[in-house]
């Protein structure tokens, strides 16, 4: 019985040695991905935000846990988070919301920021941005691209997040091209490679020849529509060096100036729990560059639009808006209220599927 | 080798044994993945150990995990006595957790402790029923048990997310899939702040009922009979038929209740995904246990605890969560090569090679 | 018009397309049950193959090369399962599933580097057919014929019936087990391989979502002969690739009830298929599997 001990002792030693060290003034970041950190898709834009921290605030720390279901898994890996020193914690995908809300009541002390969503708490605050312009840019794009004015999207669930984008996407087409559809096609999961690669296919078949996407990563609908020589649009991360020919645009992430300024925000003691929202003039949000492929002209309306934007002459969430069914959803002239915007379940006129 | 055999003479010792040859094969495989990836062992060892069992919170979080993941060995374990292959545990989870939760939307302003039973009940009937199609297919068609389980899982985590996307969507819950959340009566207590709830009692104090139907009372040891030579039910009179179907109903009953149990206490409200592996990891430890109640829970515990600790590993050591998962196969490699090789040492093998 | 357009062109090939890396898969299993083994861990053999010719082919630029290095690295991973279930005598289960998070493992963690590399893969010849899909369809008579009716064929079923009198018969059953599970991992590599490499032209871990366990299930449908893998393996593609064109269609139903369309029709048309032949006990199922009741 010997060995027991002494192993027992050696082990002791080992914990000791990696024992936390107590928590400097610096804070400690704990980070939480729903999917793989390197998915080249919207897991990469939040881990890029998180680099980015690292790298401008010298001295913090970041945790990072990857693959963490939107369930109560992550109410547990946020807890030990904490208890492993984090003081501020990024949730960053979605369905986290109702959990860091009921762990902020447990821990006052550590604040919470969450991916989008409603709901705040005493100490849980959110952040996300407004990708729509960049959407609606991108559809314009699509649309004046497009020769059969049949436009396609791939997307995982018909949560708000996507439906707006889908929405965005549909009504930019139509601005440049007033006949343009969108036909959509739900995978049923995040990532999902080769249901994206055969959906892409179907859409083809189907006579598309322009394909937007909102799922995990956008390189196996961007390669896809490469070989089969149509065009498509990005979202989340940049992908037109995977596929150069076919990317036209897309609208990317830049979440790091943003994650700097709520920590600078919490660590300076003048942070309250509220929506941060950035958008396409603060940066958070980013039209990709021009394919080859896209003409002059294209380019300039394209550009001529986000300078209205940027301007506040142009704002895409303003009425008249007709829902799928041709009947008006927002009156001429009204904005969107966030509360509508963010808890988007209807399709625009001119979207073929259902988000049932 | 004498020394093996004389160790072994004792069944205590030679558990003792086996539990110390599947540690150390474990050690040697992982410390090699370990300087391969340049992570110092010694540090992963106390890391795992620590994530898993280094604090109240850790024990607390382990057991959470292995609760669904015992009452899905249960499950499988019972079909598998009869020798039928069940791989349905997470359909029959989901369709529990389905119709639980019909019940606590059919009757919402029920009295606290007659929801808590329909809510109960209603998850093990749905995991049943989930089973009943399979059962029946198998005893009177006959459909293989296996492809039917297999593919009704997706069929019934599908049918979730059509529930939780539609009809059952919760309008309060700004277009996020999920019902609406359990109240405080239809869910069973949770011991002090932690997330341990008594449905892990639940667990236990059926497996103890189950050990002893299977291994003291006539209906379960004519299973054993049957399962080792199907040919008897001529001569004895026992029929296979009804007993198919009453090992299926059993085992995704044990599914079922695991799928409203982790819907009502652990997430408080339906959502997809929220099996979390438990039938897969379930039906794992059925096997690795060769099917006995005994063994199946106490490997249940440990299977929970390694799978909770895959985050407390990732936070510590910055490893991706891939390297979690690689070391949790390895520890499976150990397990069944030290089991096997001391099986075939005293000579009871499958005897199929 | 326009709706029926919509589910109907391109129909066939698309069927073949998603039909391919399981048909690889399924061969493969069904040569390794017939051997006498269940082996689940083909999903992360699968996953091992998908990883290692995405990489093989990014740095080679050949995707016959990465179809090869994805065949090696299945049949490397199924060495695992061979040892735990023929020299150790562990659970076949337990062991598969072992292996399926060892494959899953190890693929995700090599396989970051490869995340957003690049490939050209073959461009389809006329009528959308891939050498792959050629290789695949190839396989199917191989496997038919070298599992029905050769002298080795023989003595592989022999070993996968019974053992003790295939031994009695002077033939060593390990032998047979081993090469069973090998081709399995060559086999379930290439799936992988042909996923990641034709299919999809991307990695991505944990990419097979499930196919692996889809083959193993298909292999009862299939009834363990390889000729009726292409037909199991057809239906399956066939449904999938409906339950995304009908979406394309505009069809009324949910998209997550059009996603229950290849389970449902594969058990669908499996449970009409044993009705039909009731009357022949055991459908196929190499008695060795043990576990199985004999029926």
């Amino acid at each position: 019985m010997k060995l027991p001990h002494r192993l027992a002792r050696l082990l002791a030693a080992a914990a000791f040695a990696v024992a936390p060290t107590v928590a400097s003034a610096a804070s400690t970041l704990g980070y939480i991905y729903v999917g793989p950190e390197k998915d080249y898709g919207y897991n990469t834009s939040m881990d890029l935000g998180r680099q980015f921290v690292e790298k401008t605030l010298a001295g913090t720390k970041t945790l990072h846990v990857e693959n963490i279901p939107e369930t109560a898994e992550v109410e547990k890996v946020m807890e030990r988070m904490i208890r492993s020193g984090a003081n501020i914690v990024f949730a960053t995908s979605y369905g986290y919301l109702d959990y860091a809300i009921a762990l902020g009541k447990k821990y006052p002390k550590v604040a919470f920021l969450h991916a989008g969503g409603l709901k705040l708490g005493d100490n849980v605050g959110t952040y996300w941005a407004n990708s729509d312009d960049a959407m609606y840019l991108a559809g314009m794009t699509a649309g004046a691209v497009s020769k059969s004015g049949k436009l396609g999207f791939i997307a995982a669930f018909p949560i708000p997040q996507v439906v707006r984008s889908i929405n965005a996407f549909t009504l930019g087409a139509q601005a440049t091209n007033p006949k343009a559809t969108t036909t959509v096609i739900w995978t049923g999961g995040w990532l999902q490679p080769a249901k994206e690669a055969e959906a892409t296919n179907s859409l083809v078949d189907a006579g598309v020849d322009v394909i937007g996407e909102q799922v995990d990563s956008p390189m196996t609908i961007a390669q896809t529509a490469e070989k089969r020589g149509i065009y498509m649009v990005g979202k989340d991360v940049d992908v037109s060096k995977l596929a150069p020919k076919a990317v036209l645009t897309g609208a990317s992430w830049n979440w790091g100036p943003t994650m700097v300024k709520l920590v600078r925000e919490i660590e300076a003691g003048t942070w309250k729990p509220s929506h941060v929202r950035g958008d396409l003039k603060d940066g958070t949000v980013v039209l990709d560059p021009f394919g080859a492929v896209v003409p002059e002209a294209v380019r300039k309306s394209v550009l001529a639009r986000k300078g209205d934007i940027l301007a506040d002459r142009f704002v895409v969430w303003s009425g008249p808006i007709a829902g799928q069914d041709g009947k008006e959803v927002l009156p001429a002239g009204t904005p969107m209220p966030m509360e509508q915007l963010e808890s988007m379940q209807f399709f625009v006129k001119g979207v073929i599927g259902t988000v049932k | 080798m004498t020394t093996v055999a004389a160790l072994a003479a004792t069944p205590l010792r030679a558990a003792f044994v086996r539990a110390a040859a599947a540690i150390g094969v474990f050690a040697a495989l992982a410390s090699l993945f370990f300087v391969s990836i340049g992570q110092p062992p010694a540090t992963m060892f106390v890391e795992i150990a620590r994530a898993a069992a280094g604090s109240g919170y850790a024990v607390g979080e382990s057991l959470v995990r292995a609760t669904p993941i015992m009452l899905c060995a249960l499950a499988t374990l019972v079909p598998a006595r009869l020798g039928l292959v069940s791989v349905g545990a997470d359909g029959q989870l989901y369709a529990g957790a389905i119709v639980g939760t019909g019940a606590l939307l059919a009757w919402p302003l029920a009295p606290g402790p007659v929801l808590l039973s329909a809510v109960l009940v209603g998850g093990a009937i749905g995991g049943a029923l989930w089973a009943l199609g399979p059962a029946l297919l198998r005893a009177f068609v006959p459909v293989h048990e296996t492809i039917s389980t297999l593919m009704l899982n997706w069929v019934a985590a599908m049918l979730v997310t059509w529930l939780v996307h539609g009809a059952w969507r919760n309008p309060a819950s700004q277009g996020w899939p999920a019902s609406i959340e359990f109240p405080d009566t239809a869910r069973l207590p949770v011991l002090g702040d932690s997330r341990v709830h008594a449905g892990l009692a639940l667990a236990l104090v059926l497996a103890v009922v189950l050990h002893a139907v299977l291994t003291r009372t006539r209906s379960g040891l004519v299973l054993d009979v049957l399962r080792d030579n199907p040919r008897l039910q001529a001569v004895t009179g026992c029929a296979v038929a009804p007993r198919i179907v009453a090992t299926m109903l059993v085992g995704g009953a044990f599914a079922g209740l695991a799928g409203i149990v982790e819907t009502s206490v652990v997430q408080g409200r339906l959502q997809s995904d929220l099996a979390n592996g438990a039938g897969l990891a379930g039906f794992l430890v059925a096997w690795l246990a060769g099917n006995r109640v005994p063994q199946t829970v106490a490997l249940a515990l440990l299977v929970g605890a390694v799978l909770a600790a895959g985050d407390g590993l990732q936070i510590a050591t910055a490893v991706p969560s891939s390297a979690t998962l690689v070391v949790q196969g390895l520890m499976f490699v150990a397990l069944l090569a030290v089991g096997g090789a001391s099986a075939r040492w005293r000579g009871v093998g499958h005897g199929r090679g | 018009m326009a709706a029926a357009d919509a589910l109907l062109t391109g129909l066939p090939v698309s069927t073949l397309r998603g039909a391919t890396p399981l048909l690889f898969v399924l061969l493969g299993e069904c040569l390794t049950q017939r051997a006498g083994r269940i082996n689940l861990g083909v999903e992360g053999q699968m996953l091992v193959g998908a990883a290692a010719g995405y990489g093989v082919t990014a740095l080679s630029g050949s995707p016959a090369l990465g179809l090869a290095a994805g065949a090696a690295a299945g049949a490397l991973l199924s060495t695992v399962f061979a040892v735990l279930t023929v020299a150790v005598d562990a659970d076949p289960f337990a062991s598969g599933l072992a292996v399926w998070m060892l494959g899953f493992g190890v693929s995700a963690f090599a396989g970051t580097a490869l995340v957003g590399l690049r490939i050209d893969g073959w461009m389809p010849w006329a009528g959308g057919i891939t050498p792959t899909i050629a290789l695949a369809l190839a396989l199917v008579p191989v496997c038919g014929f070298g599992l029905l009716h050769t002298r080795t064929g023989l003595r592989w079923r022999a070993v996968g019936e019974s053992p003790e009198h295939a031994r009695a018969a002077g033939v060593t059953p390990w032998h047979y087990i081993v090469a069973g599970v090998l081709v399995g991992g060559v086999l379930s590599g290439l799936g992988g391989a042909a996923l990641s490499v034709d299919y999809t032209r991307t990695w991505a871990e944990g990419m097979t979502a499930g196919r692996g366990l889809v083959a193993v299930g298909l292999v009862i449908v299939a009834r363990w002969n390889p000729w009726l893998a292409l037909p199991a393996a057809l239906l399956f593609g066939l449904a999938e690739a409906l339950s995304l064109r009908l979406q394309a269609a505009d069809s009324a139903v949910s998209a997550h009830l059009l996603h229950t369309l290849p389970y449902l029709a594969s058990l669908g048309v499996f449970a009409i298929t044993c009705a039909r032949l009731r009357r022949r006990p055991g459908g196929g199922a190499p008695a060795a599997l043990g576990a199985l009741l004999a029926r």
